[in-house]
């Protein structure tokens, strides 16, 4: 990021080159439509040089794709103003394996990971975070109790964490 | 650790992955920040919330060749035309080298000249540098303010889009519209659609759509919506239309109601 405070496209680029298919991804799967993915892939890069300070540190590929499910769900929100939650981008992490975790997993260690839970941890995890929805919405769509919901998602949260530790560590 | 507290922590999971209304959100957060074993596994949540995003991440190649290109050709194009580094100008040194090499024939006769042209070329050359610096960061700005603003309209255009998406769901074979005084209500590919015109609700208050489920025996919260500012408001339900037997609207307080505390604009049974 240093290259594109700079405003050096080769640097910019480089970023484009390594985390578009991370941003169009997060994108596709939110918004469910090419076109807007495109749009929004193009927004979040565009950003990305407009305001390169808006990264304060920490893991650049956490803090694009948060940056990108933020735009998606603003924009599934301004459809239908759902009242759903927000990843914030400022809550600092100060654990040294966020990054470590960042730096060495990709699309396949995640999917893998995933695909190893159990599908009643898994579907909520995934509709929380594709679906942009509340866990209220979670447990109506999936007509489980709302405790129950809580409990599987930290709990496929833990899980899903102790298989990237392993998978890094491997 | 009591039962409450770890409930407290499972709500946390939420949190970390995003998944809490934004009011709810912030007041745990709050309570994280003063709690260390919220905040340790918030902290550890969080890791392994914030991957799920790579589960998206598409593969080499599964974005074809000519879509690539394409976007990445959208994407740079804009970038160049918002503000690529550029050389800076000549360095003040270089124009005190070329007025130190001025005229020498006047040398013998009025040797004070070249000083006096170096001095003005040191000082035109600071002016200069000063007065460039100044252009260029105003220039930077400007470019970040285009850069901005076209990042807008790519979010608009994106908005479009699934505006277009969802008009297309509305006219596609098999749709179901029911009518209500305000507009229409609309059932297509399992989902349901409210196309209404209404007029603004008083400050303070919002629209709640209510859906009611075959056999239930009260109404569950839906979604809360504003019109536009034209009066259309066109809200996709985040239920499923499958087993949905009536949907109602009705104005409620900001942020919604758990029941109805209004008289209901409209019941429309689905049937």
């Amino acid at each position: 990021m240093v290259g594109v405070r700079e405003r050096d496209v080769a640097a910019f680029e480089a970023i484009y080159d390594s985390y578009h298919r991370l941003v169009y991804g997060i994108a596709l799967k939110m918004l469910q439509d090419t076109m807007a993915a495109e749009d929004l892939t193009q927004a979040v890069f565009l950003k990305v040089w407009s305001a390169p300070d808006t990264f304060a540190g920490g893991n650049f590929a956490a803090w694009i794709s948060r940056v990108a499910r933020n735009r998606a769900l603003d924009m599934l929100r301004s459809r239908s103003l759902r009242a759903e939650g927000e990843m914030p981008l400022d809550v600092p992490l100060d654990e040294a394996l966020h990054d470590t975790v960042f730096a060495m997993i990709d699309g396949d260690c995640v999917r893998n990971a995933l695909a190893n839970l159990p599908d009643e941890q898994r579907q909520p995890i995934e509709l929380g975070f594709f679906g942009g929805i509340t866990h209220e919405e979670i447990a109506r769509r999936t007509e489980t109790p709302l405790g129950t919901v809580k409990t599987r998602i930290r709990a496929g949260l833990r899980k899903l964490r102790s298989a990237l530790e392993t998978s890094v560590v491997r | 650790m009591n039962g409450g507290h770890e409930e407290t922590l499972d709500t946390i999971a939420l949190l970390a992955l995003g998944a809490l209304p934004a009011d709810k959100g912030r007041d745990l957060a709050g309570h994280a920040r003063d709690c260390a074993e919220c905040r340790a596994e918030y902290t550890k949540l969080r890791v392994a919330a914030d991957a799920v995003a790579f589960s998206a991440e598409l593969r080499v190649g599964e974005l074809d060749e000519l879509s690539s290109a394409r976007l990445k050709a959208r994407v740079m194009n804009a970038v160049r035309a918002n503000g690529a580094a550029v050389p800076g100008p000549a360095s003040s040194g270089q124009a005190i080298t070329a007025a130190a090499a001025a005229p020498r024939l006047l040398r013998s006769r009025t040797a004070w000249i070249p000083y006096v042209l170096a001095a003005a070329a040191v000082v035109i050359a600071i002016l200069t540098s000063v007065n460039f610096a100044a252009l260029r960061s105003q220039r930077d700005r400007y470019e970040q303010q285009v850069a901005e603003l076209q990042s807008q309209f790519y979010l608009q255009s994106a908005r479009e889009s699934v505006t277009v998406r969802q008009l297309a769901a509305l006219t596609a074979p098999g749709s179901k519209h029911f009518a209500v005084p305000s507009g229409d209500i609309v059932t297509s590919g399992g989902h349901v659609y409210l196309a209404l015109r209404l007029t603004q609700p008083a400050p303070g208050k919002v629209y709640q759509a209510w859906t009611l489920r075959a056999g239930a025996k009260a109404v569950t919260p839906s979604v809360t919506f504003a019109p536009e500012p034209g009066g259309i408001a066109f809200v996709e339900l985040p239920e499923s239309a499958k087993g949905l037997a009536a949907v109602a609207v009705s104005v409620e307080p900001v942020g919604g109601s758990k029941a109805p505390t209004s008289t209901p604009a409209f019941v429309r049974s689905l049937s």
